[in-house]
């Protein structure tokens, strides 16, 4: 059955693996292709009708996602019946809809609207009076709000929350045009993976609290990450925005397809951490508590060096990118310092479960193992100099590389968060992935590799 | 018209729902030739008899049951249909009143050839009163020591028409949605948690008996050489005597209205017959005329022979109104799954109750016609396509009506 044959598609020739499904194969190869229900993490549920094919042989067109590949199938995807069929279920589609874009914040990445562009483009034939009438706004739980007069009853939601989760939250009940998205009674959305179901929505039915009213999807910038919440490496876009005479600010991580490591989700701590990479952020480089120029930081720096000959340590934050790491290794050598990284702090056993988070919760630690850096606690340290590191130790002076603020009274130098920043990080099993830099702010605080050659000894 | 009481055969009798007084008119007497066969011969002989499946489908019986492993790892069951929805249809209920202990009777030779140890009957929600009967006989047999080859469960529907089709019957046993189930590639069994399940309508079953016992060609005695044995006719509508009649098939449809039903109520003429429940094609009088009971004739007119519960329809008959008041049934049993059934069935029910309302506009009626289209085979199941034909049948035909509606 695995083997790879040769498909016609509207003309060209494409290879797929035998009894594989149609629609992957029209994805994968950017055949325009209209569908609501089908999700890769979800299979075929074949509810929305919209992905009709031809295929030469069969009478009737055919939903892609519900065809499995054959030897030499011949598919029209593009002929004036298939169009047809398309348009006429789309009307349907929109029939019960609201229209009503304008105040959606789906719109812009809707498929319900992309769809029309290619389908529809027609007029309402029903009245607004004759729709059918459903909740607005239903708190689904996990910051999930949904519009059941938006919903396309895909069931993407609700397969989401019995196949993947196997949480059942979600369901549809009553029939016909008056079946709607709902919670089983007396319960709410309520797992570590809710929020997932806003992507997994076509159309603005299911929206975040969190993102919904903050920003118009066409204005956002969007970028490549992965997630620094645990050593999973979830990958991640980062979509930001730097609004006329504001700063750059994150509104959303969304997760970003990786098979080999996240699969097609994320999790909603995860999801969420934007905030605190953005909150309460160390701006300037301090001197007990008082902002001092980078020059003078530096300068600080220098004689803070010439004072403590001995004992001096270096502290490594386990979620710097690996080209950071290297930096700090190359510096600790040139000034004859020992290197820590303690990884307990990172442990956090409560977090883990066996979908995606793991209890480690440092983003490149692999790399801190790999090249062997010493996880113990620091004894006996005169200097400190610790690169983000979350666990102070004692010692006679200590110099901080802060992304967030600190309450030591040290020399600190303000660093660029993870997002402001690009490298490279090692997940927990071993794979290696890079990031784009994000968020390009007015005021950038230098990266650790910029201070290091400015402090250049 | 010729006397044939196969199914029917103790609905006569008083008390026949109890086990003596079946027991006394015979009943269970098929089982004795159980041992007389292997499974696999009985389900030739049913095969043989060209049984087709009474619940208005008419496929072959014996080739569904060819499908059931015959020594496959994993437990067989039976599903027996019973949730009679469909408007104009009320045979299995007939069964169940009068004769329950023949429906039994056929599942224990039925679980024999597919070699089940477990039946399930599914009873629509609204047919407790039946459900009681059928549980008393059932209750009857496991006290006669009748039911150790097999266990008999009733499940009880929730009130949706739509658990009749074979796989959202199942979805709903195993406690989900009754949504249809994609269709398979090949031919295979249906499958309840998993495990491989005959789903069989309650005549179908009903039927089983009488040709274990007196074999196939007894069968193919009655009926057309495709359309063989009989079938639990019924009609409704405007009858002398409505009600459940069994005939064989092939017989004039007309006759059988005049010999049963006692004609068309109060002398009126014939309009319209909705040949087997509301989901099959409606036939003028004139179509009616040499038309035949049976799978292939009904195919021919451009309807279906469905159940075989007949509606008839005078000649005062609004059939605006009629098709309004099916598609009310239609928009409210849609189970909402695929978009064109679930929009398509509300929508064109709106536009009746435009038209109806003296509002409606000739656009409205060619919007039926695209809405028939797009309704018909494009859905996981025949729900659609039967709303598709029931539209465009019922304005085709009528056409000068429903055009004098929307003038």
């Amino acid at each position: 059955m695995s083997e790879i044959c040769e498909v016609i598609v509207d003309g060209e020739i494409h290879e797929a693996k035998e009894g594989s499904l149609l629609i992957d194969l029209l994805i994968e190869e950017g055949v325009k292709i209209p569908y609501f229900c089908y999700h890769e993490s979800l299979g075929a549920d074949g509810n929305c009708r919209m992905c009709m094919v031809g295929i030469k042989g069969e009478k009737r067109p055919q939903i892609a996602c519900d065809t499995l590949i054959k030897k030499d199938m011949e598919v029209f995807s593009n002929t004036d019946v298939i169009k047809k069929v398309r348009t006429d279920i789309l009307e349907l589609e929109l029939l019960n809809h609201p229209v009503d874009c304008p105040i959606c914040d789906q719109a812009g990445e809707c498929s319900l609207q992309d769809f029309y562009m290619d389908y529809g483009l027609h007029e309402s034939k029903v009245e607004i009076e004759d729709k059918v009438k459903n909740s607005k706004h239903v708190d689904l739980g996990s910051s999930v709000v949904l519009d059941q007069e938006r919903c396309v009853l895909c069931a993407r939601c609700t397969r989401f929350t019995t196949e993947i989760t196997h949480t059942n939250e979600l369901g549809i009940v009553g029939r016909g045009d008056s079946a709607k998205v709902t919670t089983m009674p007396g319960r709410e959305l309520s797992n570590p993976y809710a929020m997932n179901v806003v992507d997994l929505c076509p159309v603005g039915a299911l929206t975040s609290k969190d993102f919904r009213f903050s920003q118009r999807v066409w204005l956002l910038e969007t970028h490549n990450s992965i997630c620094h919440g645990c050593a999973k490496g979830c990958n991640i876009y980062i979509d930001h925005n730097k609004l006329k005479y504001k700063d750059d600010v994150i509104y959303r991580f969304r997760p970003r397809k990786n098979l080999e490591v996240n699969g097609h989700f994320i999790c909603d701590e995860g999801r969420l951490s934007y905030k605190d990479v953005q909150e309460n952020r160390q701006e300037f480089s301090t001197f007990n508590h008082i902002e001092v120029e980078q020059d003078i930081a530096i300068s600080k720096f220098k004689n803070f060096l010439e004072q403590h000959h001995k004992n001096i340590h270096i502290l490594i934050d386990a979620n710097l990118y690996t080209e950071e790491i290297e930096a700090i290794l190359e510096f600790a050598k040139s000034i004859k310092a020992e290197v820590f990284s303690p990884l307990e702090v990172y442990t956090d056993e409560g977090f883990a479960d066996d979908m995606l988070k793991c209890s480690n919760r440092a983003s490149n630690y692999k790399t801190i193992e790999n090249l062997n850096i010493s996880t113990e606690n620091p004894n006996n340290s005169e200097l400190i100099i610790n690169f983000n590191h979350p666990q102070n130790f004692e010692s006679l002076m200590q110099i901080d590389f802060c992304t967030h603020k600190s309450d030591t009274n040290s020399l600190v130098f303000a660093i660029a968060a993870f997002t402001e920043n690009e490298g490279s990080l090692t997940n927990v099993d071993g794979i290696t992935q890079q990031t784009q830099k994000a968020v390009k702010k007015n005021n950038p605080q230098p990266s650790i590799i910029e201070w290091l050659t400015r402090i250049d000894l | 018209m010729k006397e044939c009481k196969i199914v029917s055969r103790k609905f006569a009798i008083e008390g026949s729902h109890t086990l003596e007084v079946a027991k006394h008119h015979n009943a269970y007497r098929s089982l004795e030739k159980r041992g007389e066969f292997t499974p696999t011969q009985m389900i030739k002989i049913i095969k043989d008899a060209n049984l087709r499946g009474k619940g208005g489908g008419g496929a072959s019986a014996g080739e569904k049951w060819e499908l059931m492993p015959q020594d496959g790892d994993k437990p067989s069951f039976l599903a027996v249909n019973c949730d009679e929805s469909e408007p104009g249809t009320f045979k299995d209920r007939q069964i169940i009143t009068y004769d329950p202990h023949l429906l039994i009777e056929g599942i224990i030779l039925t679980c024999y050839a597919i070699k089940s140890k477990h039946a399930y009957i599914y009873i629509r929600g609204e047919y407790k009163e039946y459900q009681d009967i059928l549980q008393n006989a059932i209750d009857e047999a496991y006290e006669d020591g009748l039911l150790e080859s097999c266990d008999i469960t009733i499940h009880r529907g929730a009130g949706a028409y739509i658990c009749g089709e074979k796989s959202a019957l199942l979805e709903s046993m195993e406690g989900k949605r009754g949504h249809p189930r994609l269709k398979p590639k090949q031919k295979e069994p249906e499958w309840f948690f998993g495990n491989p399940t005959l789903v069989n309508n309650v005549e179908t079953i009903a039927t089983v008996p009488f040709i274990i016992q007196n074999g196939s060609d007894a069968y193919r005695e009655y009926g057309t050489h495709c359309s063989p044995g009989t079938l639990l006719f019924g009609m409704s509508g405007h009858v002398n005597k409505p009600g459940v009649y069994e005939s064989e098939f092939g017989v004039s449809m007309l006759e059988y209205i005049e010999h049963f039903g006692g004609g068309v109520k109060n002398g009126k003429k014939l309009k319209a017959v909705i040949p087997g429940g509301v989901s099959c094609g409606v036939l003028t009088a004139r179509e009616c005329k040499d038309l035949t009971l049976d799978y292939e004739a009904m195919r021919t007119a451009g309807s279906s022979l469905g159940t075989g519960g007949m509606i008839i329809m005078d000649e005062d008959t609004d059939m605006v109104a009629v098709l309004k008041n099916i598609l009310e049934f239609y928009h409210e049993e849609s189970c909402g799954q695929c978009t064109p059934c679930r929009e398509g069935t509300g929508w064109s029910d709106k536009i009746l109750q435009k038209i109806v309302n003296k509002r409606g506009t000739k656009k409205d009626l060619e919007k039926l016609f695209e809405l028939a289209d797009v309704m018909n085979g494009k859905t996981i199941c025949v729900f659609a396509p039967s709303v598709s034909s029931v539209l465009i049948s019922f304005i085709t035909k009528f056409r000068d009506e429903f055009e004098r509606a929307v003038s």
